[in-house]
């Protein structure tokens, strides 16, 4: 598993195709944050949002960067098509975390804020909820499940916009809602951590639904 | 004993790709699936790599270690040659060194031209084949699945081939390889079999008992032999032979073509004669 995990990430970081949603994600995070000098939850709230479109891109560059006859080789040296599906959401999860890392520190440079450890744990769970959902959507999006590109594309916008702008729909219009009115991040670690449960829970419906529809179709 | 019952196959848009297809394999034994473009030999050969589900009955049998050569490798990966392999072998099982052994001693055996550290998509398509065909041997395989291995592959490797082949067959391994061409599959595989429009059938053997022609081909002196894609001429069976003196076995109505190419490319002929009937 750690050598697929390996092979996975040399294979995205060669192709270099994770650059263009790494630096959206960062200048994102750095303009709107930068001179920012009040609460910090809707600051989050606005990088979990980024993260998750970012997330979004970076899942469908990593997967289809394999052209379907070196994913071939790969699934017959590994065994089983599962074991390289984990390899590549293993990977997309280990980028998103680094992402957050980066999504948590940088409002705290730019800007000016009284930092506390609840703003840090709500930046986390904020975060990553984004980051599971973007991948979930990212894998249903990717070549595994729509072959065709543009479908693909089109798919992937409508599914990010939805999650976006429909009115109650957890986890990210939800997230959103609840850190944009938030003045101290300590109020809403409960209900955020309920909505990285959710997402989390659909990253997993996600991959094994991906999975599902790859090896029935083919 | 790798085995195929009443395994059909049909894509989600499309017709039946396979139909019904009965196919037994047992161990030692070197298979060729010859057809045309479309006929169903991919899909047959993805669903023996567990790549492919059949859409009604079953494929058993499969052994774990499996090599699988698709038809086309394309060759768009940064990675160096050296690197993808290595990266195969661990996913194998192999460890970091283990892997990097094996790879610098199978490029070595298949003559890769363009360097093992330039990255896959620098390299021209057999050489790209060559990695191709590297990664399935990576650890020696209990089923070696070839597509279209001779036609991808540089005329200066087939012999390279073939004795990876044999090699895999002699220590109890099964090969399975296609070809659109008829002429090779003969030649170099211990049953044949002929796939059309999806329905498989075990070619009759009479066909291949057809009285050839043997070309004997020498070079002028101090030439070097130019490459010449033997099997690509059609009715070619069997070449054999040293770099300046080689023996083509041909079907009698591929002789013409046969000759006509060795003098384009600047062969004498030495002899020429009917031979009896090809025992394959």
């Amino acid at each position: 598993m750690i050598a697929l995990v390996r092979y996975a990430g040399a294979t995205m970081l060669h192709s270099q195709r994770y650059l263009a949603p790494v630096l959206l994600f960062m200048a994102v995070v750095g303009v709107s944050s930068s001179n920012d000098s009040g609460p910090l939850p809707p600051t989050y709230g606005l990088c979990a949002g980024a993260l998750f479109v970012c997330a979004t891109w970076l899942t469908i560059a990593l997967i289809s960067v394999e052209d379907p006859a070196h994913r071939a080789i790969t699934v017959v040296s590994a065994g089983r098509s599962s074991r390289v599906l984990l390899a590549s959401v293993v990977v997309a999860v280990i980028s998103c975390l680094i992402l957050t890392v980066v999504g948590v520190v940088l409002p705290l440079l730019v800007g000016t804020h009284t930092v506390g450890a609840a703003d840090l744990a709500l930046g986390v769970e904020a975060e990553l909820t984004g980051a599971c959902a973007g991948i979930a959507i990212g894998l249903l999006c990717s070549r595994l499940v729509i072959r065709r590109r543009g479908y693909a594309l089109i798919a992937a916008v409508g599914l990010v916009l939805v999650a976006l702008l429909v009115r109650g729909l957890p986890p990210i219009n939800v997230l959103l809602r609840v850190t944009a009115n938030a003045t101290k991040s300590a109020d809403v670690l409960g209900p955020a951590f309920g909505l990285l449960a959710i997402g989390a829970v659909i990253l997993v419906v996600a991959s094994l639904a991906t999975q599902f529809i790859t090896t029935h179709r083919d | 004993m790798l085995r195929l019952e009443a395994v059909s196959k049909r894509y989600v848009r499309g017709g039946w790709v396979l139909r019904n297809v009965d196919l037994e394999i047992p161990g030692g034994e070197v298979v060729a699936i010859a057809g045309a473009n479309g006929s169903g030999k991919s899909t047959l050969l993805r669903l023996l790599c567990a790549l492919s589900r059949p859409t009604s009955g079953r494929v058993s049998g499969q052994p774990e270690v499996i090599g699988y050569v698709p038809d086309h490798f394309p060759p768009n990966e940064r990675l160096s040659a050296m690197e993808y392999l290595t990266h195969l072998g661990r996913i194998r099982g192999l460890s970091t060194s283990g892997a990097v052994a094996r790879t610098d001693q199978l490029l070595d055996r298949l003559a890769l031209v363009g360097g093992k550290r330039s990255q896959l998509r620098t390299l021209s398509k057999g050489n790209a084949q060559k990695v191709a065909l590297a990664q399935a041997l990576l650890v020696a395989p209990q089923l070696l699945v070839l597509d279209e291995p001779w036609s991808g592959l540089d005329a200066s490797a087939h012999g390279t081939l073939a004795a990876i082949i044999a090699e895999v067959a002699g220590s109890g391994g099964l090969v399975v390889f296609t070809d659109h061409r008829e002429s090779i599959s003969g030649v170099h595989a211990s049953h044949t079999y002929v796939i059309d429009a999806g329905w498989l059938s075990r070619r009759a053997m009479v066909t291949a008992r057809e009285p050839a022609t043997e070309v004997v081909l020498m070079q002028p002196s101090g030439r070097r032999p130019p490459d010449v894609d033997w099997y690509g001429v059609a009715g070619v069976l069997e070449v054999t032979g040293r770099a300046e003196t080689i023996t083509i076995r041909v079907t009698r109505e591929g002789s013409d073509a046969v000759l006509r190419t060795a003098l384009e490319h600047g062969w004498s002929v030495t002899s020429l004669g009917p031979i009896a009937e090809c025992t394959r």
